[in-house]
């Protein structure tokens, strides 16, 4: 074991102790958060992640159940850092997407932790809001530029000396859609970050601060080590892959996005050159999502109970170009590069690496989230919103076959019944199952998308961000791409097909079709 | 009056007795008979002299997992789906998220039905409960026959809404039943809303009874004519059920044997006037804990192996942590403990059989575990075996083979702690308010380091840890839930009203215990209330003292305590009435034991490991008595399991045998 009379200089023991310490601290920071939140988004889709960092910026756990937070959470750290000194009793807010956040909807809080009035850590939160100020009511829509997305918040100190700043606070809230659930969930951040603070604290009461530092950088360095020898067991060389997005929702695609990642070592680049510029619609990646999808590709390929921290982000250098679909600047729309432009990227990285390490790699998976959102104006006058995202076929991997009807990759937020649904919206779920045969033949198949028809009662305005409607979910290894999805609307017994980004009214009779992707196959099928 | 009773928990490796008879409590333990438990059971019951026909006066308490295997196993009965046509899927989709978050591919447990054996039918009910679609009724025999050339036992009967209008269930729950199938309809087993949940339910249900039926049938022929009217089976809410209404609905008896732990710890917290108890049964595969409040915690939000099962359940958080938990040492040179355990076969290495270092192999190399005193005698340990293998893993990190056999009893600890964290600290609670009760074979065991790593101060070991289960059965009453959803705004819930909901509850309730010869003095009632903020799609459970509207302030309150914030100005509405109904039995009396008479003596006196060797006095338990003090190190060794008491803790023995173990004071 050169490992550890190299690198290590503590007994073997301590690590597995303190990891799960660690993991602990922000496990409760996050069960704070989803308890205390008041939005059905953050408790039932459970969009959230907490996590502590060290004073250096070294992310040491994360509690996140959303992979597309997993890199971005550093962003946001190391873009505050460059602008404050920071002081006990602070509390800093942002969402900015050009300076450390992902999409406006998502606002991170960000707590200094002090011990003996010397800087020793952070804890961070982050929470997809259910408004943020948007054109559109949800945040979720077709918008062209960012301003159209709601409020932009770069790092503000929203508490100082341990008073909130009531004129910042009241100056966001008063520009979003229901500012009282936006403070109670802000609220619910603090109380995680809080919680976050004294148990970083106690524990260095507990063991002393030179013990807490040294099993930190023990546990850095532990990380760092499965992610050399991971990154050391792809063979040398440069591998790259191209894929597309089908369009923006306004006209412009196909959308290239090419990746190539060169190994030397125990060092891997990944270079995004030959990627399409930034454009219209709002399908356009900050840095900070193009960062998770890499550190998440990577993050799978780790042995089991390799625990989850700034050590995996060493040993990778990623280059997104700026102005471009996976590194957007302002002034353009990022609402989907989140949802779904994130999963192609993945796509991309994946298709590249199964040049080097074949066998390791699954097929392609569905790619898309396929938002579906929809409001209608209730008898009392009241505007609702009704958003979810609908799962489909997992990409086949050697020897398994893909999951069906799955959310995958960069998400895995829940379903809502359908006797939840019919029981509050003017709606009758009319079909929901497997769409069969949509996986890609393989000798293992790419698991089957997912048919969802739903009946409108009432007249509404529908809004459908899908991808993969025209480029199909790669197979691998002579195996068939997935089956791409499809968007019908019947209204008076017609079918007609709508476009995979669109927004529509519907009147009451008509009824909506989903039918999401299929996962691509592994293998030549035998027939 | 003297009650007669006896309680019988099969476990994994062994069954477990606990008998009352003349007010005197005996225990005994043979080897569980798997895959024929009732051997077992009618084995130990003769050995205990209950079955010579002269006794028919005993009430018979047993916990089975029967069930809970047969899921895991996945060998239950051949079973279909009859289901609204369009959503033959929802059972496969389940909620549409993936069991692992960072893999690549993951294997998904088998369906219980198979995808062939979900069948359509047309008809729809709406969310008012009205009929959209009326059932065909024509479509009935093609499906009998359909399900007879699939060779299906039982059927599973799942429509949308049903919970609101049965009757389309109703009608096919009839046409197979008299076709001869075994059937299970989602109106009965769970009504209330969130279908993939109510359906699950549902299918366990018909997946597991037929072989719960089976072996109850099998063990009544094995117990004869008269003492099989006497046999009462542990459900997963803490209470008892008759064998008749298990054979219907075995879904109840999922977690029957950790279920009489929790009524067990319970108990002993209110004999012992202590209201916070964490309960903290450690066995050889797996490890259970609990939280007691004043009372036992229940959940409705259950999985198992990827299932859900939303009837109320004693809320038990497993982990796979237990003695046989191998440990390893990973590619970065890291020790590991678990989650792979060496189970009862082929055991720990020093049970001669396996050679995979163990926790228990840990404990045999610190001498924590006396080869001399294990099991009674009953289980041999070759101490030479356990630390070759402790030897050879320590090498491979570097580390001499006693830090290894120490480091891998801190790491499983530090693994055990996360459950515990997970049921008090995650939920509000502080765990310096409580007490740890610890039991199963290796809790007494490990009790002290628990208790050091999460910082509870204070540490319970009953008088028979290994058969804590048991006892809980003996001293349980006989519960039964009902439920009923209804969406229902604030405005709308006058107290005509709600009385108009419970009354059928109330009466099936009544009707249900009156059949299990309860009469009207000996049945307690409580009722609740699911209910939630209009808009919220979560709810919280209130009691409902009377119909009066005090429910809703306790709503707003319970919603500030649980949250953190409430909005009594807000709207609030009604999703499901609840009743508990409990048929309450005679108690055995837990007596007072023996006071001691002076100074407790060791049996002998060894050498140690806790962090070094110490010189380290050894007790039976039978020899300790209410006033006894013992300082650490000292081992307490019993029949049915080891204490472990470290250097810087204290026990002494309480009034009923208890031994309650703290750090000791400074002076």
């Amino acid at each position: 074991m050169t490992f550890i009379s190299s690198t290590i200089k503590t007994d073997p023991i301590s690590i597995q102790i303190f990891a799960n310490l660690f993991a602990s601290i922000a496990e409760e920071m996050g069960v704070t958060l989803g308890r205390t939140a008041y939005s059905a988004n953050i408790k039932e889709r459970r969009d959230y992640s907490c996590a502590i960092f060290n004073k250096d910026l070294d992310l040491i756990a994360e509690g996140s159940h959303i992979p597309v937070h997993l890199g971005a959470m550093p962003l946001s750290l190391f873009a505050t850092a460059r602008h404050f000194d920071f002081n006990p009793g602070d509390v800093i807010i942002l969402n900015d997407p050009f300076t450390g956040g992902t999409h406006l909807p998502d606002i991170t809080l960000i707590t200094p932790i002090f011990f003996n009035a010397q800087l020793v850590g952070f804890a961070a939160s982050r929470a997809h809001h259910a408004d943020v100020g948007s054109r559109f009511p949800g945040s979720m829509g077709l918008s062209r530029t960012i301003d159209e997305e709601g409020v932009r918040i770069p790092p503000l100190k929203l508490v100082e000396d341990g008073k909130m700043d009531k004129n910042l606070l009241s100056s966001l809230l008063q520009r979003m859609r229901n500012p009282k659930e936006r403070l109670g969930d802000l609220k619910a951040q603090l109380a995680a970050n809080e919680i976050g603070k004294n148990r970083f604290v106690s524990l260095i009461e507990k063991y002393g601060l030179d013990e807490v530092n040294k099993q930190i950088n023990n546990l850095l360095t532990y990380t760092r080590f499965h992610t050399e020898r991971l990154i050391e067991s792809i063979p040398d060389g440069s591998y790259s892959y191209t894929d597309y997005l089908d369009d923006d929702g306004f006209g412009n695609g196909p959308l290239k996005i090419a990746a190539t990642i060169t190994v030397d070592g125990s060092w891997a680049t990944i270079d995004f050159n030959g990627t399409d510029k930034q454009t219209e619609g709002c399908v356009n990646a900050p840095f900070a999502v193009t960062l998770s999808a890499a550190y998440y590709v990577f993050r799978c390929l780790l042995p089991p109970g390799v625990p989850a921290n700034g050590g995996t982000f060493l040993p990778l250098s990623i280059k997104p170009p700026r102005g471009t679909l996976v590194g957007a600047a302002y002034p353009v729309g990022v609402a989907a590069g989140n949802v779904e432009t994130s999963q192609r990227i993945v796509d991309v990285l994946l298709g590249a690496l199964a040049q080097a390490i074949p066998g390791k790699i699954p097929a392609a998976s569905q790619g898309t989230m396929n938002n579906l959102s929809f409001g209608f104006v209730k008898q009392d006058g009241g505007e609702h919103t009704y958003y979810e995202t609908i799962g489909g076929g997992m990409g086949a991997y050697p020897g398994k076959m893909g999951l069906s009807g799955m959310h995958t990759h960069m998400t895995n937020t829940l379903n809502t019944p359908i006797e939840a649904i019919e029981l509050s919206y003017p709606v009758r779920i009319v079909k929901y199952g497997l769409r069969e045969g949509s996986g890609g033949d393989g000798v293992a198949n790419g698991g089957d998308g997912v048919i969802r028809s739903i009946e409108f009662l009432a007249d509404s305005t529908v809004s459908v961000l899908s991808e993969r409607r025209v480029n199909a979910p790669y197979g691998l290894d002579g195996g068939k791409p997935g089956k791409p999805g499809r968007n019908t609307l019947i209204r008076n017994g017609k079918a007609t097909n709508l476009p995979g980004k669109s927004s529509f009214e519907a009147k009451a009779g008509d009824i909506i079709t989903i039918e999401t992707p299929g996962g691509g196959g592994y293998g030549k099928p035998s027939s | 009056m003297i009650i007669s009773i006896i309680g019988i928990d099969v476990g994994g490796t062994f069954t477990d007795f606990v008998l009352w008879r003349d007010g005197q409590r005996t225990i005994h333990k043979v080897l569980s008979t798997h895959p024929e438990p009732e051997i077992g059971v009618i084995e130990g019951l003769e050995e205990l002299g209950l079955m010579r026909g002269n006794i028919l006066d005993v009430d018979i308490v047993h916990g089975s997992t029967i069930a809970t295997n047969a899921l895991l196993e996945r060998k239950g009965a051949r079973v279909a789906l009859i289901t609204t046509q369009g959503f033959e899927d929802i059972i496969d989709i389940g909620r549409q998220n993936r069991p692992e978050l960072y893999s690549f591919w993951m294997d998904t447990p088998t369906p219980l039905v198979k995808k062939d054996c979900r069948l359509g039918v047309a008809e729809r009910i709406g969310s008012r409960g009205e009929t959209v679609r009326l059932l065909d009724i024509s479509q009935l025999d093609t499906l009998v026959q359909k399900l007879k050339e699939k060779n299906i036992d039982a059927v599973a009967v799942c429509f949308l809404f049903s919970f609101l209008n049965p009757a389309h269930e109703q009608v096919v729950e009839k046409r197979l039943a008299d076709s001869g199938f075994f059937v299970s309809a989602s109106y009965k087993i769970l009504p209330e809303y969130r279908e993939y949940e109510r359906f699950s339910t549902t299918i366990i249900n018909a997946f597991v009874t037929p072989l719960v039926a089976g072996y109850l049938d099998r063990l009544s022929t094995g117990l004869g004519p008269d003492l099989s009217g006497n046999l009462r089976i542990m459900q997963s809410n803490g209470g008892l059920a008759s064998a008749a209404s298990i054979a219907k609905q075995a879904v109840q008896t999922i977690l029957s044997g950790p279920a009489g732990g929790a009524v067990a710890a319970n108990e002993l917290g209110k004999l012992t006037g202590t209201r916070r108890l964490i309960s903290f049964d450690m066995g050889g595969t797996s490890t259970d804990v609990g939280l007691i409040d004043g009372n036992i915690q229940f959940t409705t939000e259950f999985n198992l192996d990827g299932s859900p099962i939303k009837i109320p359940m004693v809320d038990i958080n497993t982990v796979g942590a237990g003695g046989g938990s191998i440990a390893w040492v990973d590619a970065g040179g890291v020790l590991q403990v678990g989650p792979e355990s060496a189970g009862s076969d082929p055991g720990p290495v020093a049970y001669g059989k396996g050679d995979k270092p163990t926790i228990t192999d840990a404990n045999v190399v610190l001498r924590r575990l006396h080869p001399g005193h294990f099991l009674g005698g009953r289980q041999r340990l070759d101490t030479e075996q356990a630390r070759r293998a402790i030897s050879k893993l320590a090498d491979e990190c570097s580390l001499d083979m006693l830090s290894a056999a120490d480091g891998i009893i801190r790491i499983a600890v530090s693994n055990m702690q996360k459950a515990i964290r997970r049921i008090s600290v995650e939920r509000g609670y502080d765990l310096r308010d409580f007490t740890l009760v610890a039991f199963g074979g290796a809790g007494p065991m490990h009790a002290c380091e628990m208790a050091e790593a999460t910082l509870i101060p204070k540490v319970l070991i009953p008088q028979n840890p290994g058969v804590f289960s048991a006892l809980g059965m003996t001293v349980s009453d006989v519960i039964k839930d009902y439920s009923k959803s209804t969406l229902m705004r604030q405005d709308a819930l006058a107290a005509k009203v709600l009385e108009e909901i419970f009354t059928p509850l109330i009466d099936t309730a009544r009707a249900d215990l009156a059949l299990e010869g309860f009469d009207s003095d000996s049945i307690e009632l409580e009722t609740y209330l699911d209910i939630r903020y209009v808009g919220q799609s979560f709810e919280l459970t209130i009691p409902l003292e009377d119909f009066s509207d005090g429910f809703i302030t306790a709503f707003h309150k319970m919603h500030e305590e649980r949250y953190g914030h409430s909005s009594p100005q807000e709207e609030i509405e009604l999703v499901a009435a609840r009743v508990r109904a409990v048929g309450i039995r005679k108690k055995p009396d837990e007596a007072t034991t023996q006071k001691s008479s002076g100074q407790a003596t060791p049996i002998l006196t060894t050498k140690v490991y806790f962090n070094g060797w110490h010189e380290t006095p050894c007790y039976n338990r039978e020899n300790l008595f209410s006033g006894h003090k013992i300082t650490g190190p000292a081992l307490i060794f019993q029949l049915d399991a080891t204490t472990v008491i470290p250097p810087n803790w204290e026990a002494m023995v309480d009034a009923f045998g208890n031994l309650i173990l703290q750090v000791k004071v400074k002076r």
